[in-house]
C-alpha cells in the first residue's frame, strides 16, 4: 500500500514515515502542497495523508487541485485546526477524513488503511460476508454458521461497520465518528462496552472469537 | 487652548468652512442684487429721459430753437429732476442747468452716457452723484442733452449694501464665536473619552469613561467605549486564567511524567524494570496532558469568544436520545439503573460537537460518582417559557449547596472526588458551552436521601429554543 505524506515539518514528517513504515505501509514525502502536487499527479499512490497548513500550496488548494483534476484517491487532512468548521472545509475541499494534532499513531494506521481498502471495494454490496459470519443489508438480518444473531439497530450498525473494515483495526474514535456521527471525547470509553454487548452476541457460543481487541488501538473483526 | 491646536479642531474647522461659504454666498446675492437694481434704475432713468426728450424735441421742431429755449429756462426754474443743457451745433453752450456736456465723445444722433454729477447740498458740501442721459443732435444742428439723476437709487443700493456688510460682520463674529464654543465642548467631550483611550493604550483595562449624564452622544460613546472595554477585559481575565490554568495543572503531571521516565531509565539501565510498561505509562500520560490542554483551550476559547463561530439548527432532544444510547450500557456495566425521558423535536441553535461534549460530561460525572445500586436519569423536554432544558439526575452524594458554584470554576475538584480520575475541567467545560449558547447551568440537589444513596445532584442545561 503506497502512502503520500504531505508535511512541511521535517521531524512530524519522519517520525510518520518510520512509523507508517513499521506498520508495512510504503511511504513518500513531500515537503509542501506543491511539491505534493507534483507527486500526486506522477500516480501510483493509495492514499494521500496531507497536512492542512503549509507553505507555497497548502493542503486544502492541493487537494482542491487534485480533485478538479479528477484524482480520487483518499485523502486523510491532518490539521491543528480542530474546530468543527475547520473539518467541514477540510471534507468540502474533497478530503475524506479529518485527524486532529496530536493524534496516536494507531489512530493515523488505522485510518490511512481504512481509506485504502475502501478505495479497493467501490461497488454497492447487498451482503457483508467475513468468515462464518453474514450479513444482509436489505433483510437486515445477520448469522454466524447459520445461526442468526439478534442485534439492536446500533449493533447492527456497529457490525456493519467492522465488517466492512474486516481485519483492519479500527479505533474508539473512529467508532464514534463513523458509527454514532459524532465528534467528541466521550470521558471514559463508553465504546468499550458497546462493543462487549455486540462481542457477546456474535462470539458467544463459538470457540473462536471474531471481535478481537487490539491493544493500543482499538478492535478489529477477524475471520 | 492654543490657538493653532484650536485649528486641528474638527468643529472649528467645520466652523469656518460654513463662514466661508455663507461669505461667498452673500457676496454673490448682494451682487445680485446690486447689478438688477442699478439695472433697474437706469432703465427707469432713461424711460423718463426719453418721455422727456421727446416733449422738447416737439417744442423745437414746432416752435424753433428760440422756443426750446424758453421751455428750458422754465424748466429749470420750475426745478425737477432733470438735467438740461442745449448747445450751438459747435457745442457751445446756450442753456441749461449743466455747464458743459458731461459727454467726451459724442457720436450723431444720440449717445447714451452714465456720469458722475458734482452737485452742492443743502448745506453747502460738494456731493458727486450719479446721472445718465443722452445728448441728441436736433434736426437743425443745435445739440440738446437731457439727463435725470440716479443718485437716489444709488445712495439707497449703498445703504443695503452696507447693511449687508455689517450684517455679515456679524455673522462672521458669531460664527467664530459659536465655532469655538462648539469645539470647546466637543473638546471636554472628547478629553474624557481620550483619556480612556491613552491608559488602555498604556495597558490599563480597568479604566472606565464616565458619562457626563447628558444623554447625548458622547454619552454612547462612552456606555460603548465601557462595553468594548468590559468585554476585552473579560477575554483577558479569562487568557490569562486559562494560561495560569495550564500551567498550573500540566506542571504537576509533567513532573510526574518527567520522574517516571527517569526512575524507569534508570531500572532499565540496572537491567530491572519493563521498558515497555514504562513507555506505554508515559504515553497515557501524555495523553491525559493532551487532553486536558485541548480542553482548557476549548474552554478559553469559548468564553472569549462568548458565543458559537458557526451555529447550526439541530433538534436537541435527538441529540439528547443519542446520548442516552451510547451512555445507557456503560451505566447498567456499573449496576446503576438508567433512565432517560426523552422529548424530540426541541430545535435549538448552536454546536451540535460542543452540546453532545458537554451532555457527555454531566452523564459520565453522574455515573462515575453514583455508586453502584444507584439511578441515573437523563431528561429533555421544553420549559413553559419556551427554553430548553437538559437534566442529568443522580442518586450519588451530591454537591452540597455551598460548593455549587465552586464546583463550576477550573480544576476543582472537591475532596470526595479526587480519587476518581477526571481534570476537574468537565463542568467548567459545561459551563462555558452553556454559557456561549446563550444558555445556563443549573445545579440543585437529586432526589435526597433514599436508603442510604443520595441527596444525589440534578445539573440542568438551559438554553434559549430555536
Amino acid at each position: 500500500m503506497r502512502v503520500l505524506i504531505v508535511e512541511d515539518d521535517n521531524e512530524a514528517a519522519a517520525a510518520m514515515v518510520r512509523g507508517l513504515s513499521e506498520a508495512g505501509l510504503d511511504c513518500t514525502r513531500a515537503a509542501d502542497g506543491a511539491d505534493g502536487l507534483l507527486a500526486a499527479q506522477k500516480g501510483g499512490y493509495d492514499v494521500y495523508v496531507v497536512d492542512r497548513m503549509m507553505p507555497r500550496m497548502d493542503g486544502l488548494s492541493m487537494v482542491e487541485t487534485l480533485r478538479r483534476e479528477g484524482d480520487r484517491t483518499p485523502v486523510l487532512f491532518l490539521s491543528a485546526l480542530g474546530e468543527i468548521e475547520d473539518r467541514v472545509t477540510g471534507l468540502k475541499a474533497g478530503g475524506d477524513d479529518y485527524l486532529v494534532k496530536p493524534y496516536a499513531f494507531a489512530e493515523l494506521i488505522a485510518r490511512v488503511e481504512a481509506l485504502a481498502r475502501r478505495h479497493e471495494t467501490g461497488s454497492v454490496q447487498t451482503v457483508l460476508k467475513v468468515g462464518e459470519l453474514e450479513m444482509d443489508l436489505i433483510a437486515r438480518r445477520v448469522h454466524r454458521a447459520g445461526k442468526e444473531i439478534d442485534l439492536q439497530p446500533r449493533e447492527f450498525q456497529l457490525l456493519e461497520f467492522l465488517m466492512r473494515h474486516a481485519g483492519q483495526s479500527v479505533t474508539r474514535t473512529m467508532l464514534l465518528e463513523k458509527v454514532w456521527e459524532y465528534h467528541f471525547d466521550p470521558q471514559t470509553n463508553v465504546i468499550d462496552v458497546h462493543i462487549s454487548r455486540l462481542r457477546s452476541k456474535i462470539d458467544k457460543g463459538f470457540d473462536r472469537p471474531m471481535l478481537q481487541t487490539v491493544r493500543g488501538a482499538g478492535y478489529r473483526l477477524e475471520a | 487652548m492654543k490657538l493653532p491646536s484650536l485649528f486641528r479642531r474638527t468643529p472649528f474647522r467645520l466652523t469656518l468652512l460654513f463662514l466661508a461659504l455663507f461669505a461667498a454666498a452673500a457676496s454673490a446675492l448682494l451682487g445680485y442684487i446690486y447689478a438688477a437694481t442699478a439695472a433697474e434704475a437706469r432703465r427707469r432713468a432713461e424711460g423718463d429721459v426719453r418721455r422727456e426728450v421727446a416733449v422738447l424735441q416737439s417744442v423745437y421742431e414746432e416752435r424753433g430753437v428760440d422756443a426750446l429755449n424758453q421751455a428750458l429756462v422754465e424748466r429749470t426754474l420750475r426745478g425737477g429732476p432733470y438735467l438740461y443743457l442745449l448747445m450751438q451745433p459747435d457745442g457751445t453752450p446756450v442753456t441749461g442747468n449743466l455747464s458743459e456736456s458731461p459727454l467726451d465723445d459724442f457720436e450723431p444722433p444720440e449717445t447714451w452716457e452714465t456720469f458722475r454729477l458734482s452737485q452742492a447740498d443743502e448745506r453747502g458740501r460738494v456731493v458727486r452723484r450719479s446721472a445718465r442721459g443722452v445728448q441728441m443732435q436736433l434736426s437743425r444742428g443745435d445739440l440738446l442733452f437731457v439727463g435725470e439723476d440716479i443718485g437716489d437709487t444709488e445712495a439707497h443700493l449703498e445703504r443695503v449694501t452696507q447693511a449687508l456688510w455689517g450684517a455679515g460682520a456679524l455673522v462672521v463674529i458669531l460664527g467664530l464665536g459659536g465655532g469655538l464654543l462648539i469645539s470647546r465642548n466637543v473638546e471636554r467631550g472628547m478629553a474624557g473619552l481620550n483619556e480612556v483611550v491613552a491608559a488602555v493604550q498604556e495597558g490599563d483595562l480597568k479604566v472606565r469613561a464616565r458619562p457626563t449624564g447628558a444623554r447625548d452622544e458622547f454619552d454612547e460613546l462612552a456606555a460603548g467605549l465601557n462595553g468594548m472595554l468590559d468585554r476585552l477585559e473579560a477575554s483577558m481575565t479569562a487568557i490569562r486564567h486559562a494560561g495560569d490554568a495550564v500551567a498550573h495543572d500540566l506542571r504537576s503531571p509533567l513532573t510526574r511524567m518527567r520522574a517516571k521516565l527517569e526512575v524507569a531509565l534508570i531500572e532499565v539501565e540496572n537491567g530491572r524494570g519493563d521498558p515497555t510498561a514504562a513507555l506505554e505509562t508515559a504515553l497515557s500520560e501524555a495523553d491525559g496532558l493532551l487532553k486536558t490542554f485541548n480542553t482548557v483551550l476549548a474552554i478559553a476559547r469559548l468564553q472569549a469568544a462568548g458565543q458559537i463561530a458557526n451555529p447550526e439548527v439541530f433538534d436537541a432532544g435527538e441529540l439528547a436520545a443519542d446520548m442516552a444510547e451510547l451512555y445507557e450500557p456503560a451505566s447498567e456495566d456499573k449496576g446503576l439503573d438508567f433512565k432517560a425521558e426523552i422529548a424530540t423535536g426541541l430545535m435549538m441553535k448552536g454546536d451540535r460537537a460542543f452540546l453532545a461534549q458537554a451532555l457527555a460530561n454531566l452523564v459520565d460525572n453522574a455515573i462515575k460518582y453514583t455508586p453502584g445500586g444507584g439511578a441515573v436519569m437523563l431528561r429533555s423536554r421544553r420549559r413553559s417559557s419556551g427554553e430548553i432544558e437538559f437534566s442529568v439526575t443522580d442518586t450519588g452524594p451530591g454537591v452540597p449547596e455551598e460548593h455549587r458554584e465552586r464546583v463550576v470554576q477550573r480544576f476543582v475538584r472537591l475532596e470526595n472526588s479526587r480519587s476518581e480520575p477526571g481534570s476537574g475541567l468537565g463542568l467548567s467545560l459545561v459551563a462555558a458551552v452553556a454559557e456561549a449558547h446563550g444558555g445556563r447551568i443549573e445545579l440543585a440537589e437529586g432526589p435526597g436521601e433514599v436508603d442510604g444513596y443520595g441527596p444525589g445532584l440534578r445539573v440542568a442545561l438551559v438554553f434559549p429554543g430555536a
